[in-house]
């Protein structure tokens, strides 16, 4: 039997779908890699309800993906320390362009465009010097870099563009790798994250950190909502009995202000959060933490856990109209829409962390 | 036959029907009693041993204080892969052991701190807030072994500044292990218990004890070796761990030994992983050994360094091994987010 997926990629391979906008793509709302069970990697594109409504191939492992904000094209990152990421023409499951990262550089896997959705911003390493970057590149060039500045931080990973504006918020998760020692984290006892307000030219907005004793709370996931607010998921790189709290909100010129969880709450994150996302009115936030294998929903007035559902190995979160869709590395597919969990799908597929909206 | 001849070999482990008969909170009691407990014990008793030679014995060539920390810095690497609960509390691993130091941080709070010569930082409250990069191990090392630090500053300066570290050592290790014996070993042998929130179940207390093996693989293979072995095109010999002092190699036996012991609790009752673990650590020692190299200088020859590019794949084969079979003997393989999350 062929299924849906299989039959809109295929008919999609063939053409039958000309126009080249996410609109002419049926629904698109998410899109997000994954790991078929045969290893080889996708980038799909899910519609609101978190059904697959096509899949293209991936050369290598993504992580997150940047969506173009009106081409139905999507920037697939290699996962880190990657040095190259895909451009797909989401139509037809082309690459259409390949970007490699420069010299003495590599992707942290995220990127964000600007509103005209002819820069791209990418997040990367300058890893002899232990400095974090924003790489800028020309889509209209064909994706051609054409320049970089500092992320205002070690370790960027996240990037978003702040609603209605050119200007960007960028997680410096604050902790220095090296790509010659894979994944190994070498500056934990000195790391300092930060969320950074950077101009498109890279000039330095605001720079927001938290007290000392958080030093070692790496900020590396966020989600930003219409008046500039930004939700922040925090990664504890300390013993996760001590882990302080692990997610805040924060809006330029204001305080930050922290989540005020209930000890099992707190708990029940296992000091990681793995993906944050804004509900569709803003009222809300969601964090999930596979490592935890829960979601938890955060009331952003009162800072406080709502509501929260365990699913295992759970990570991805896109926000609909009615709530939220939660992905897993075991192929589950769910909606949560006020306390219930409705299963959506169960696919031969790994998802991979997140759910970018497009 | 060669299954056989490992299964005798290591006739001291009883052989069980499977995992399922091995309960968890067995296991965990088990790596807790006869192997971190033990482990931090050797590491705060060699640390006040440590303390206790500096005073008589404070010259950096002194061979009774270079041998009293290197038995210090052995009982270190016998815990390197213990890297949760009390080790983590207030930092104390890193200010005993600030590695790797990519930026060379530990050799310039050395060196601020001889040129500068402030005697209140000899004191155990001074020197504890010092730069955790001037503390520990491995700027001990610096210390004891560096030829740039054997004249920086007075004699009398340095003599104080060997006993700081020592002190603080010492004060560190008997932290920890004070930590472990009062509470957190029962922490994670009641994981799962009403009201731990540590360990909300026991699978998360094995997966905290099968994560340290996994941790440990991956520093000895990426840090130890990796590190210096650098690439064919640019080796990095002056990366090598501990090269100052020749315990390079030194190092990736004794994480070995410890790799291995904890391999063996944890794969109890499981006769292929006991032998497949066997045989990899056995030929990394082995091959450590025949490498006659203490401190991995032969990265830069190119025929000789392909011994130690094999050495590294074993380790990988080794962290292969824990991670899936290991892991699913187990039952605490980790969700493809939840393994290693980005």
């Amino acid at each position: 039997m062929v299924s849906r997926r299989e039959f809109i990629a295929g008919a999609l391979a063939a053409g039958a779908v000309p126009t080249a906008t996410w609109a002419g793509l049926g629904d698109v709302r998410f899109v997000t890699a994954a790991q078929d069970l045969g290893g080889a990697y996708r980038l799909f594109g899910m519609n609101a309800a978190g059904v697959p409504v096509f899949s293209v191939p991936l050369p290598a492992r993504g992580h997150a993906a940047a969506a173009h904000p009106n081409a139905a094209e999507a920037v697939g990152f290699a996962r880190r320390p990657g040095n190259f990421a895909f451009v797909v023409d989401c139509t037809s499951g082309a690459v259409v362009h390949r970007l490699h990262s420069p010299e003495g550089r590599h992707f942290f896997g995220h990127g964000a465009f600007s509103i005209d959705g002819n820069t791209l911003f990418t997040t990367e390493n300058d890893y002899e010097a232990g400095e974090g970057v924003i790489g800028v590149w020309d889509r209209s060039a064909g994706y051609k870099r054409i320049g970089e500045f500092s992320s205002g931080g070690v370790g960027p990973h996240q990037i978003c563009r702040l609603p209605g504006s050119e200007a960007l918020v960028i997680a410096n998760g604050g902790i220095e790798t090296h790509p010659d020692y894979g994944r190994a984290k070498l500056n934990i006892p000195m790391m300092e994250p930060n969320l950074a307000y950077l101009s498109p030219e890279g000039e330095a907005l605001e720079i927001m950190e938290l007290p000392w004793a958080m030093h070692m709370n790496s900020i590396r996931h966020i989600s930003v909502r219409g008046d500039g607010l930004v939700a922040f998921g925090m990664q504890w790189q300390g013993d996760r009995a001590q882990a302080p709290v692990l997610f805040g909100v924060h809006k330029m010129g204001e305080e930050p202000r922290l989540l005020s969880p209930s000890a099992e709450d707190h708990a029940a994150l296992n000091a990681y959060v793995g993906s944050v996302t804004f509900s569709a009115d803003g009222r809300e936030v969601a964090i999930s933490s596979p490592r935890g294998s829960v979601v938890q929903v955060i009331d952003v007035d009162s800072m406080r856990v709502a509501r929260s559902v365990g699913m295992p190995d759970v990570c991805g979160i896109g926000a609909n109209a009615d709530g939220f869709v939660l992905t897993s590395g075991d192929g589950h597919v769910a909606g949560y829409v006020g306390d219930t969990l409705t299963p959506v799908g169960e696919h031969d597929i790994r998802w991979d962390n997140h759910m970018i909206g497009v | 036959m060669k299954r056989l001849f490992v299964a005798l070999v290591l006739g001291l482990l009883p052989i069980r029907a499977g995992a399922e008969t091995t309960e968890h909170a067995t296991l965990i009691a088990t790596v807790t009693d006869h192997h971190i407990l033990p482990r931090y014990a050797a590491l705060a008793e060699t640390g006040a041993a440590l303390a206790e030679a500096s005073k008589a014995h404070c010259e950096a060539g002194d061979p009774a204080l270079r041998t009293a920390w290197g038995k210090a810095f052995d009982a270190w690497i016998g815990v390197s892969h213990l890297r949760f609960g009390p080790s983590e509390t207030d930092n104390r691993a890193f200010s005993l052991a600030f590695w790797p130091d990519s930026r060379g941080k530990t050799p310039k709070a050395l060196r601020g701190l001889l040129l500068k010569g402030d005697e209140a930082i000899l004191t155990p409250e001074g020197f504890a807030i010092q730069s955790i990069a001037a503390q520990g191990y491995y700027a001990m090392e610096y210390l004891l072994y560096g030829p740039e630090f054997a004249t920086l500053g007075t004699s009398e300066f340095r003599c104080g500044l060997a006993q700081a570290m020592a002190g603080n050592i010492a004060s560190v290790t008997a932290a920890i292990h004070e930590d472990w014996v009062k509470g957190y070993a029962e922490t994670l042998k009641t994981a799962g218990a009403e009201g731990n929130l540590v360990y909300q179940s026991e699978a998360e207390g094995v997966q905290e004890l099968f994560k340290a093996l996994g941790t440990g693989l991956q520093i000895t293979a990426d840090m130890r070796i990796l590190r210096p072995l650098g690439s064919f095109e640019r080796p990095r010999p002056d990366r090598a761990e501990a090269r100052l002092s020749g315990r390079s190699v030194r190092h990736v036996i004794l994480s070995v030994d410890a790799l291995e012991e904890l391999s063996g609790m944890l794969s109890e009752g499981s006769p292929s992983l006991v032998m497949q673990f066997g045989e990899g650590f056995d030929y990394v020692r082995a091959a450590s050994i025949a490498l006659d190299d203490p401190v991995f200088a032969s990265v830069t020859d190119s025929g000789r360094r392909l011994n130690i590019e094999t050495i590294k794949g074993v380790l990988d084969d080794l962290r292969e091994i824990a991670a899936v079979e290991l892991g699913s003997y187990l039952g605490v393989v980790a969700g493809f987010n939840a393994l290693d999350g980005d």
